[in-house]
């Protein structure tokens, strides 16, 4: 993976959960952004317990054109249990980094996403003026949205989000067989690190002379 | 050196979630064969092929596998 901010009109920060239950949505959408010709870039895609996990995310950020907050999970579920801060937080600081610096940072652009669409200016007002795309916790959905604010913003066409959907159907299906041939159990595949899976989607991509 | 390229694998069959339906999709065609309000009705209709030689794979709503059917060929 490139770490250079060379790549700034194709890189994509996600701020998103990394929790299981967030693992499918993120699956479908690290492979939509791969399919549309981006590079993913995710705070799970290097673990170097020396590196400053704030600090990686202002990097990634600052390196990053466009950037995808998904707020779908900063509500609590449980009696007593705090909101989920971290993803408006870096939200925020994606916002400063347009607002303050210079140069390329101007050409920043985001897309917010959430379960619903008009849910969150409850507790964050700030953005009530924002669009934000609702993906209803539903895998087709996160495609459809993520795939036509690409058509939106950044590119003039691309296939559908049907094929793209299909397609990552069949990327799963592949990836199942190929990792359990390998040894791999439903478990492992589970936890599999950000950086493999998404290496296994470029070369799928490659494979099958989608890129 | 030249790029490995390789085709879809045109011996499975794909039941796909297609927003409220479940879709019967043959891999390498380009548009699903059936549509289903029933995912167990997809599931169904697709045990045919797998008398002439398809595997049949069985996704959940978020694309994971939840079943793999080999083909009984």
């Amino acid at each position: 993976m490139t770490n250079t901010i060379d790549n700034f009109s194709n890189n994509v920060f996600i701020n998103c959960p990394f929790d299981s239950d967030y693992i499918g949505l993120l699956r479908p959408l690290l492979f939509t952004i791969i399919y549309l010709g981006y590079n993913p870039r995710i705070a799970s895609e290097r673990s170097d317990s020396g590196e400053i996990r704030f600090q990686k995310i202002c990097k990634l950020i600052e390196q990053s054109k466009i950037s995808i907050h998904d707020l779908s999970r900063v509500r609590s579920t449980k009696k007593n249990e705090f909101y989920r801060l971290n993803m408006p937080f870096e939200l925020g600081v994606d916002f400063g980094c347009r607002l303050f610096k210079s140069g390329q940072a101007k050409q920043k652009k985001c897309l917010i996403l959430g379960k619903e669409r008009y849910k969150y200016q409850i507790a964050l007002s700030d953005i009530s003026g924002s669009d934000i795309k609702s993906h209803s916790d539903n895998a087709e959905k996160i495609i459809l949205q993520t795939r036509n604010w690409f058509v939106e913003n950044e590119i003039n066409h691309a296939v559908s989000s049907t094929k793209i959907w299909e397609s990552f159907n069949e990327f799963m299906a592949d990836f199942y067989q190929k990792r359990k041939k390998e040894g791999f159990k439903k478990k492992d595949l589970k936890c599999l690190p950000t950086r493999e899976y998404i290496q296994f989607i470029k070369d799928w991509l490659i494979e099958h002379n989608l890129q | 050196m030249t790029k490995k390229v390789r085709t879809s694998n045109s011996k499975r069959v794909h039941i796909i979630s297609r927003k409220q339906d479940w879709a019967v999709k043959k891999e390498g065609t380009s548009r699903a064969s059936k549509i289903y309000s029933n995912k167990y009705t997809a599931i169904k209709s697709a045990e045919k092929l797998r008398s002439t030689g398809h595997d049949v794979v069985v996704h959940k709503k978020d694309g994971t596998i939840q079943e793999w059917k080999k083909s009984k060929k």
